[in-house]
Order: structure tokens, then C-alpha cells, then sequence
């Protein structure tokens, strides 16, 4: 029954279907299914949104859509985690924000959701983040990550300034830096000395995934 | 030739005496003021005031000296520099709070940034900036218009989620409730503008364009939100289609009254509402059938029905899919033809559409004006001329407001390229 239920959760956020797929939540909770067995089929389930994108078959609306029930069943979800003490380990924690001068977040939005549904610990500093909070980000969370966004031709060149500071602080070798937004190419990440450029959410994610395993590796 | 037979000459699929030029004769294909004062400087023009046109893109109006020097053909009627008849900035903006404010003033105040952009420019009276911590914040009366991150470029509409009754609503009672009368369009707001478009269509030979007619889609996600109104038009169908309906009726009124003050004088009546992203539309072709095609249908009819002039429609982004949905409710032009955006190749689109459709814009100013050689905008601008412009149906203009940090350099090499590349033949 409860792993009936579970499908059926997965099935109703691919269809992108709000009421459906809360209705199943609460079932599989009356069945006593554990809250990280739904996360989980969630993740598989924006994991199919996400491929449905890449393949052109949904649409930005459809990816925005699929977070929004996300965020939702995550809200109904986390008194009952943090109740049962159930830890997730994340496996990675990245420290996200729209450059300075850029107020823009939708981006972002929909990258910090698609992360955290993937299972990563995403601190998201907003927007019009200066250089000097970045930094402030990565001495006070250690993330692995650290991810730019910009919507402006005149404000991603600001996230050269963020790896400058970086560097400046000696911090640059501790993390990964990913940096996305609609102005932005392979090229222009490359030049200003990022580590990777996220071309759209779903490809962000991906690469944050990989990202992780390179520190991991280097690390050890 | 003068410009205005070039550009209908153009509209109608034929082949004038070079292609038209476009710098600031709609709201997206102007100049940001930064690259306009730079521009000014290095072409070593007479000292004169800037106006800021539209206050959240912080548009530049375009003096009539560049106008010349540019050999541009197509003119909006809100310009407020010469050529321009009466002085009165009009200009409709959305306030934080859901309603509209109709700007209606000759009284132009100086605004001196104090941060490290720091230029000058002139704004409408009632438009107050006040400085806070990190912030621009720009309010009309006491109610919030946007917001500007200090050494930022633009202002960017806020919604005040306090008193936004749209963003709040949940029924479609809570929307009848909002008081929509904020969006009708004034007789006095109208015949300022008819006073202006009389004037500059007996008075000058430019072709006259008013893009203002209406938007539907980006003013939703303006009031609801931009993801909010993506989500709405699927999880919360009968919320969206009462927003709609309502909106609908609404820029019916205000689109009649155009056409009927003033659709004589003008040539080109613009509609917008930005469906694209870098790499697929927003909504598919389903959603926007569902949504959008019919009510399109109805505000283009009165313009096809009560004027002669060609109907403009701006959408950025890729929006392929949707060119031939906007071709079958009576597009005529559309704008800005993102060529960087996914799908949107200038050759396939042309070959596609460009018995049916005329393109209107084409030079990239996100990654080409900004960033590329002065001689690579000269490749570029060639190349778009070469593809687009046979057989007419192609106005040059930048695909977006030029914006900073473009170099003057590659401004004067994209104008003076469209003039002497543009004259027809064409050669290859």
C-alpha cells in the first residue's frame, strides 16, 4: 500500500499536479510512511520534471510549477522530520546569490528549489549580494559551493569580483564556484575563472552533483 | 525616400531604398542613459540635458542630433525632445501596490546619482528617488514604483505584498474587489498624445510608432509575480482567467480610445508581453492557446477594424513556436528578434515567416554590442542585413536597450554599417 502510494506521489508532481500530489502525501503519512521515503520520490520526481525540460517537453512555467508542489509538500513535511530526528545528509551545501547591483531571483529561485530537491543544503544570501557577503558566506558556512547569478550584460562582470575576493582571502582552492544567468556563456564563466557555468537549472544541478565528487576526491 | 515611405514601403514585404533604422522609436529598442551620455561625449555633440523616457529601464530619450547622424526612421510619439511639439512627458507606470499611475507633466526635475555610476539626467516631477542603506527606492506620491540596488542600472518594479490586493488575491471575488478604474486610460492622457502624434505626423517625415497598447502576460507576473503567474495559469486556471477577463476588458477600453484618438497619425501600434526565455518560451503552445490567442485576437481586430496601421508585437527571448500563432491573430512585425535565444535562427526564421512577418530588431546587445570589436559589430550587423533584408520585412534595430558597459565605438559601427551596408540591392 505504501509503496503504491509512493508512486502515485511521483506520478501526480510529474503531472504537475498540486491537489493530487498533497493528497497522496497525506496518505502515505496515515500509512506511516517515513517522511524520507516521500522526500525521496519527490527527488525522483523533479529528477523526471527536470529530464522532461532538457528534452523540451516542459517549460520553464512547468519546472516552476514542479518546485512550487515541491516547496509545498516540503512544507506540510518538515515539522514531521524534525519530530522523528530523521537526518538527511545532504550531499552538499552551497552558498547561492544574485550578484551585486542585480535584484533579480528567479533564477536563483528555481536553482536553490532544484538543489535542495536533489538533496543539497543550499544557503541562499538573496540578491544584490556584494563580494565582501560571499565572503562573509564561505567563512561562516564552509559550503563546497558557491553559486553566482546574474540576469544583467552589466552586472555579471560583479561575479568576477566575488572570485577575486575569494582568492584574496585565501579561499578560492575551498570551494567550487558555479555561476549561471541568462547573459551568461561557457566562455565568459571560463574568464573570470569560474569552475563551471549551469546553463539552466536542471543542467546546474547535474554539475553541482559533480562538482561535490571533485572536492570529495581532492580532499581525500 | 524619406523615412516614413522607407518604413511602409518595408512594412508591406517590398524593397525600399535601404533598410530602416530603429534607435529609441519603441520602449525596448532605445539606449540606457549611461552608453547614451558616453555616446554623446565621444561624438563630441553639444552639451544638452538627457531626459529619462522610461524610469525603471532608465531609457534615454534620443536628440534629434543622433536621430540625423544615425539616419533613423522611425520615431515613438512619447518622445519628449525635438522633434516634439508639446513638452509633456506621458507615460503609464504600475505601482507596487497593483494599481496604475498615468505620469502627465512638463515639469522635468534634475536626478543626481551620488553612488559610483554617478551621472545626471532629468526625470518627470513626480517621480521622487530617495536613498536608503543600499537602495534606490522611487515612489510616485506615497506609494512604491521600484527599486534600484546602489551602483546598479535599473530600477525594477517592487511589489508591495502588503497592500497589493492582485498579489494577495486567492478567489476571483478578491479580484473583483481591486479597483480597476486606475487602468483606464484619461481623455486628457489621450489628447496630449494626439496633440503629439497630429503634430509629428504634418511635421516631420519620420514613420510614427505607439507600442504602449497593451500587455496581458508580463503585466499578470508584474502584479502576481513572475513565477506565481506561471504557476497560476496552471494550478489556479479559474484565479487566472478572471485576472484575465477582467485585464482584458480593460485594455479593450484603453486600446479603442488609441485607435480612435489618435490611430490615424500613427503607423505602427505595438502590443508585448515577453514569452521567451534564453531557451524555450515560458508557457507551451497549449497554454498560450488556452490562455492568450483569443484575447489577443479581440485587442488586434479593433486595431485591423478602426486604423490602417500595422500591428508591432515585442516578446523576447526564444518564442519560435509561438511566431506562427502571433501570424494567424494578425501580427504584422515582430520585435526583437532575440537571435542568441535558442531556436531562433535568423536564417530559419526568415525562410519560415518572412513572407508573412516583418522583423523588427535582429542586433544583439547582450553579448555582441557590449563585448565584440568594433569590427565584429560591422561582421555582425552585415550578416543580419544579408539574411533578413531581402524582399523588405526587416527594420534594424538593437534587440534590446542598449546597455552598459557598450562602448560608444560599437554603437557608431552598428548605425554606420545598417546605413551603408543596408541600401539596396543588397550585396552578398
Amino acid at each position: 500500500m505504501s509503496q503504491e502510494v509512493l508512486v502515485k506521489i511521483k506520478e501526480s508532481l510529474v503531472n504537475l499536479d498540486l491537489d493530487r500530489t498533497i493528497d497522496f502525501v497525506k496518505k502515505a503519512i496515515e500509512y506511516g510512511v517515513k517522511p524520507i521515503d516521500i522526500i525521496n520520490v519527490l527527488a525522483d520526481g523533479m529528477k523526471i520534471v527536470g529530464d522532461l525540460y532538457e528534452r523540451g517537453v516542459y517549460f520553464v512555467a512547468d519546472l516552476i510549477i514542479a518546485s512550487e508542489i515541491f516547496k509545498e509538500i516540503m512544507n506540510i513535511l518538515e515539522p514531521l522530520i524534525m519530530r522523528e530526528k530523521e537526518v538527511l545528509k545532504p550531499i552538499g551545501r552551497v552558498v547561492i546569490g544574485t550578484v551585486e547591483g542585480d535584484i533579480h531571483d528567479i533564477g536563483k529561485n528555481l536553482v536553490t528549489t532544484m538543489l535542495r530537491a536533489n538533496g543539497f543544503e543550499v544557503i541562499d544570501l538573496g540578491v544584490d549580494v556584494s563580494p565582501q557577503k560571499f565572503v562573509d558566506a564561505v567563512k561562516q558556512y564552509k559550503p563546497d559551493i558557491v553559486g553566482m547569478s546574474a540576469l544583467l550584460t552589466s552586472t555579471m562582470i560583479n561575479m568576477k569580483k566575488v572570485i577575486e575576493a575569494l582568492e584574496k582571502e585565501g579561499l578560492r582552492d575551498k570551494v567550487k564556484v558555479i555561476v549561471g544567468g541568462a547573459p551568461l556563456t561557457e566562455k565568459f564563466a571560463k574568464e573570470i575563472g569560474a569552475d563551471a557555468y549551469g546553463e539552466n537549472a536542471v543542467i546546474a544541478v547535474e554539475i553541482c552533483r559533480k562538482l561535490v565528487e571533485e572536492l570529495r576526491r581532492s580532499r581525500y | 525616400m524619406n523615412p516614413r515611405e522607407r518604413v511602409l514601403i518595408a512594412l508591406k514585404h517590398e524593397e525600399p531604398d535601404r533598410v530602416p533604422i530603429d534607435l529609441g522609436g519603441t520602449d525596448s529598442s532605445g539606449i540606457h542613459v549611461i552608453p547614451y551620455i558616453e555616446l554623446r561625449k565621444f561624438l563630441k555633440l553639444p552639451h544638452k540635458p538627457v531626459r529619462i523616457i522610461n524610469f525603471i529601464q532608465q531609457r534615454a530619450d534620443v536628440h534629434d542630433d543622433i536621430l540625423n547622424l544615425f539616419n533613423v526612421d522611425v520615431i515613438d510619439i512619447t518622445r519628449v525632445s525635438e522633434p516634439c511639439g508639446s513638452r509633456y512627458a506621458l507615460w503609464r507606470y504600475i505601482l507596487g501596490d497593483g494599481t496604475a499611475f498615468e505620469g502627465i507633466t512638463n515639469k522635468w526635475i534634475l536626478w543626481r546619482r551620488e553612488d559610483d555610476i554617478g551621472y545626471e539626467a532629468e526625470i518627470p516631477s513626480y517621480i521622487q528617488v530617495v536613498k536608503s542603506n543600499n537602495d534606490y527606492i522611487a515612489y510616485i506620491g506615497n506609494k512604491i514604483l521600484a527599486k534600484m540596488p546602489r551602483n546598479g542600472y535599473y530600477f525594477w518594479g517592487v511589489i508591495d505584498k502588503e497592500k497589493n490586493i492582485l498579489y494577495n488575491a486567492r478567489t476571483v471575488d478578491d479580484i473583483k474587489k481591486f479597483d480597476w478604474d486606475s487602468y483606464k486610460v484619461s481623455d486628457q492622457f489621450l489628447n496630449l498624445l494626439r496633440e503629439r502624434a497630429e503634430y509629428l505626423y504634418k511635421n516631420t517625415s519620420y514613420a510614427l510608432a505607439f507600442v504602449e497598447g497593451a500587455t496581458l502576460h508580463e503585466w499578470a507576473q508584474g502584479v502576481r509575480g513572475w513565477d506565481k503567474w506561471l504557476s497560476d495559469l496552471r494550478i489556479r486556471k479559474s484565479l487566472a482567467e478572471a485576472i484575465l477577463d477582467i485585464r482584458l476588458e480593460i485594455v479593450k477600453y484603453n486600446v479603442e480610445k488609441y485607435v480612435d484618438v489618435f490611430g490615424e497619425f500613427v503607423h505602427v501600434i505595438g502590443f508585448g508581453d515577453d514569452f521567451g526565455t534564453e531557451e524555450g518560451p515560458q508557457i507551451d503552445v497549449k497554454t498560450f492557446r488556452e490562455f492568450y490567442k483569443h484575447r489577443y485576437e479581440e485587442l488586434f481586430s479593433i486595431v485591423k477594424k478602426r486604423s490602417r496601421a500595422y500591428i508591432f508585437f515585442h516578446s523576447c527571448g526564444s518564442i519560435y513556436p509561438l511566431i506562427k500563432e502571433f501570424i494567424d491573430i494578425g501580427v504584422d512585425i515582430i520585435n526583437p528578434v532575440q537571435i542568441s535565444a535558442k531556436g531562433m535562427d535568423p536564417e530559419k526564421l526568415k525562410k519560415e515567416f518572412g513572407d508573412q512577418i516583418t522583423f523588427w530588431g535582429g542586433v544583439d546587445t547582450q553579448h555582441v554590442l557590449p563585448f565584440a570589436k568594433p569590427n565584429e559589430v560591422i561582421e555582425h550587423v552585415k550578416k543580419l542585413i544579408e539574411i533578413f533584408a531581402p524582399k523588405g520585412g526587416f527594420i534594424l534595430a538593437p534587440v534590446h536597450n542598449i546597455q552598459p558597459p557598450t562602448p560608444p565605438e560599437n554603437i557608431v559601427a552598428m548605425f554606420k554599417t545598417a546605413y551603408e551596408y543596408g541600401k539596396y540591392p543588397i550585396k552578398r
